[in-house]
């Protein structure tokens, strides 16, 4: 298998190209050291006009590194940039602009206190030098901007209060403003929703239609084979090939990208079958959710899934101590409790992995011996006098990177400095010292890679294993069907169905589960199942009717 | 841009008509229009001071040395007529604005070098000029004999004046001063790239610099812009109280940062409002300026100004609570 992946690197790139596209930019022998370390080594690379083209691979593999030459924020070491069929050995960010090239990073670069019609304007009105400001203008960029991808948006509405679709929006609009020919966009997607997914791919396949050329890096490869038409791989700063994105299917792809054969195991609760621990009565919060009643059992993993607002992380939320319920019960161990805090959470034995782990998971300024301990400090206190023991905070730190394979050289390593997946594993050591009974994980491997992903979910499995019960909530539905033993369908803030392990064994039940989340009726969801599972059955027939 | 009076201006509006309807139901002297020319003649000087740090907080910085280059500028500026024998006041406000630029210029570049937090670079460098004065020109008091008539004559002149219940009051031409800067520091942050430039550096640095903006450009204009209007202002507050002290003005710079913030302009960057600005001096001064109708001694100027704001900060933090509330976001921003 190796070897193959081998002749793929010597592949033609996919260059006699029967619709005649343009090419945009041409990356040659391109090569990028960082220190010792070769960040790229060699990389040939084409992109095209009416093409979107996909970067994959790993943490590290080169593809940022490959953007930042591209758009003259760093200097390679050896190669050629082609750029509209000008040469140049390195590229400033001023020229790399003039050029058309335009990046739109993960942190958006826009500005919180300006309007999103002046987030729009500024970067043309400052390409143009222009002098003086004039507001009328800056309204008509912004509306012609928007006019060409289709949407409409509130001008005058202070970025700020805008939601994260919006501002990706908004960044498009800038880059399309300043005349983009090639718009390089890293994770888009990562903090959407899947409707907003959906409006944002709506959008770049707009954009291919006239003409521009579109990189996208993401790591959600469903996504990538919905959209691009060109894959290229990145392993270890080399590139491994180009394929046409029909050629490619996930498992094929994840095993260029990790260059071995990843599959998600599936989970079978072996638990004892005894009476659920946790209870949630007719729990309702008003504009958020109501009624939702769960039980959960020692053992189980149970996913959630729904579309923002359905209610699944207020949820999640609420059972952390962070979203006070209205009314409702919350019952462990068949008593009452009032959960009013995270720290009256904790004292329960219930921990919550944030969605967002760079914001709300972890202190990035911090080691992962201080982050990995922070949960349980007073238990690292000696027991006279209360003094922090700082030994017992190490040995503890130590233990977990052993336990979790969390990839560092030291444990005073600074948690900002690890790949997103090992990011994670510092926050899933933090909560696992407290002991939870009750983990409740909020979208777990949002920008990881497939290596450190099926990792996760191990850690996860192995745990419920042990008597721990998940909360697993998460917008990727192969992460849910492989992980789970129930799902819990959410919609409009209230448990639309609850599908049990029997359930879940059968292979339409995706077609059930997306179904039910856009339309929240349950009736069309198993009509649509029921549909390909007739749909499969004519094809299986009509297969060996071929034969 | 349209003139539209947000929220938090309302209610500054709001608190200020309250106050004054307070003041004059406990005593009626305060509704006079000598109160109110006495409160634009001695506000002047920060209301122009307040422009300049708004623009600086814009950009993401803060300045506290300009109490301390007002005073330079304009000392050293009386301290080099009187050497050379120059007596008008026409050339004491270029003069004094020269050399305070010149110490803003200093602080930008230090600001972008150094990359260490505005405040402390300031706070140093507000020692530095005041120190350098008083070694290297001297600490010597002109009292109104020596200085030249036509500083007083400039301090005291009037546009108008009305009879008033208690003599003849006029408008200070101060007032013309204030109006340019407003207006023009209102052309500068709405009207240019520049101005632009500089609220965006203040909203994100790294974006700014990815779209082309020149932060180190940006900053010099800052602060040589704050540096201008302390020389201004150094010059105008000399020649109301008709005499130069080596070391007055210094140590009133953080009633002007209270004002601004009072007004809404927010410490960390990018965000802030002319209007806002004005009426958070307005109020410092009319809560000073009340204290002798209200039979209060001026120890309780400092406790009102306290008050206000950690009344006004514990309101925009509530309402910043309230949104992240209802978005359930749990982070702490420093706004």
């Amino acid at each position: 298998m190796e070897e193959y992946a081998a002749t793929q690197l010597r592949a033609e790139p996919h260059k006699g190209d029967p619709q005649g596209l343009p090419l945009m930019v041409e990356a040659i022998d391109i090569t990028k050291t960082f220190g010792d370390f070769k960040a790229l080594d060699n990389i040939n690379l084409m992109f095209k006009g009416g093409e979107i083209h996909c970067l994959a691979g790993e943490n590290g593999s080169g593809k940022s590194t490959l953007v930042k030459v591209i758009s003259g924020i760093y200097t390679p070491d050896k190669g050629t940039i082609v750029v509209n069929g000008r040469n140049y050995s390195s590229i400033t960010p001023v020229q790399s602009m003039h050029e058309g090239i335009q990046v739109i990073y993960q942190d958006l670069s826009l500005f919180e206190h300006m309007s999103v019609a002046e987030n729009i304007a500024i970067g043309k009105l400052r390409e143009t030098n222009q002098r003086l400001v004039n507001w009328p203008q800056i309204y008509e960029i912004a509306a012609e901007q928007l006019s060409r991808i289709g949407v409409n948006l509130d001008l005058r509405q202070e970025l700020r209060e805008a939601s994260i679709s919006t501002k990706q929006l908004t960044a498009i609009c800038r880059a399309l403003a300043m005349d983009a020919k090639v718009l390089f966009m890293d994770e888009p997607t990562t903090a959407l929703t899947s409707r907003e997914v959906d409006r944002l791919l709506a959008v770049m396949s707009e954009l291919k239609k006239s003409g521009l050329a579109i990189i996208f890096i993401s790591h959600k490869l469903d996504e990538v084979f919905r959209i691009s038409d060109v894959v290229t791989v990145f392993r270890d700063g080399r590139k491994i090939g180009d394929f046409p994105s029909r050629d490619l299917n996930q498992r094929r792809l994840s095993y260029y990208m990790t260059g071995r054969e990843i599959s998600y195991p599936k989970y079978q609760r072996t638990s004892p079958d005894e009476p659920s621990f946790i209870e949630l009565k007719d729990l309702c919060k008003k504009g958020m959710y109501e009624n939702i009643s769960l039980k959960l059992r020692k053992g189980d993993i149970t996913g959630c899934i729904g579309l923002l607002g359905s209610g699944r992380t207020e949820l999640a939320l609420s059972l952390f101590g962070l979203n006070r319920p209205d009314s409702g019960q919350i019952l462990i161990d068949g008593k009452e409790v009032s959960i009013s805090s995270p720290t009256t959470a904790m004292d329960h034995g219930i921990a919550l992995l944030p969605e967002d782990r760079a914001v709300q998971g972890l202190f990035l300024e911090r080691s992962i011996a201080v982050n990995t301990t922070a949960a349980v400090i007073k238990q690292l206190c000696s027991s006279i006098l209360g003094f922090f023991d700082f030994k017992k905070e190490r040995s503890a730190a130590v233990d977990s990177i052993k336990r979790l394979k969390i990839k560092t050289t030291s444990e005073d390593k600074l948690s900002g400095e690890l790949s997103g997946g090992n990011q994670q594993k510092v926050v899933l050591a933090k909560w696992l010292l407290t002991k939870p009974r009750l983990f409740i994980m909020d979208n777990p491997t949002v920008g990881i890679d497939i290596g450190s992903k099926s990792e996760i979910y191990e850690i996860a499995q192995q745990l419920a294993h042990q008597g721990m019960a998940i909360l697993l909530l998460s917008d990727e539905l192969e992460e849910l069907t492989s992980n789970c033993n129930r799902i819990a369908v959410f919609y409009h803030g209230r448990i639309i169905k609850l599908l049990e392990e029997d359930e879940l064994k059968d292979p339409h039940t995706a077609v059930f589960i997306n179904a039910a989340i856009a339309s929240g009726d349950i009736a069309k969801a198993q009509a649509a199942a029921k549909a390909a599972r007739a749909g499969a059955a004519v094809q299986t027939s009509a297969a060996k009717e071929g034969k | 841009m349209s003139f539209k009076i947000a929220r938090s201006e309302g209610i500054l509006l709001a608190i200020i008509a309250a106050y004054c309807a307070a003041v004059a139901v406990i005593n009626p002297a305060f509704l006079n229009i000598d109160t109110l020319f006495d409160l634009i003649r001695t506000s002047s000087r920060d209301l122009i001071l307040v422009m300049g740090l708004l623009l600086i907080m814009l950009s993401g910085g803060i300045d506290i040395s300009f109490m301390a280059m007002a005073l330079v500028g304009s000392y050293c500026a009386t301290w080099l007529m009187m050497k050379i024998g120059w007596q008008s006041a026409a050339v004491l406000i270029p003069c004094a604005m020269l050399i305070s630029t010149i110490m803003g210029l200093c602080n930008a570049c230090l600001v972008s070098w150094l990359k260490l937090p505005a405040f402390i670079i300031t706070l140093g460098t507000m020692n530095l000029f005041h120190g350098l004065m008083a070694t290297l020109v001297g600490t010597r008091t002109f009292g109104g004999g020596i200085l030249p008539p036509s500083f007083s004559a400039f301090g005291s002149a009037t546009l108008f004046e009305i009879e008033g219940e208690y003599g003849a009051v006029g408008l200070t031409v101060s007032i013309i001063p204030v109006i340019i800067v407003v207006v023009l520091t209102w052309f500068i942050i709405y009207k240019t790239m520049l101005g632009r430039g500089i609220v965006a550096i203040g909203n994100d640095e790294n974006s700014a610099i990815r779209l082309g903006f020149k932060p180190l450009y940006l900053r010099l204009f800052a602060y040589g812009y704050i540096g201008a209007l302390a020389g201004l202002a150094g010059s105008i507050y000399i020649c109301q109280v008709n005499a130069v002290y080596p070391d007055k003005m210094i140590g009133e710079e953080l009633m002007v940062v209270a004002g601004a913030v009072i007004g809404g302009t927010s410490i960390s960057g990018g965000k802030g409002k002319i209007f806002g600005a004005i009426l958070g001096v307005i109020i410092i001064y009319l809560l000073k300026s009340t204290l002798i109708f209200l039979g209060l001694s001026a120890s309780w100027n400092n406790f009102f100004v306290g008050i206000i704001l950690v009344l006004s900060l514990s309101f925009t933090a509530w309402q910043e609570k309230v949104r992240n509330d209802r978005h359930l976001l749990f982070k702490v921003e420093s706004r």
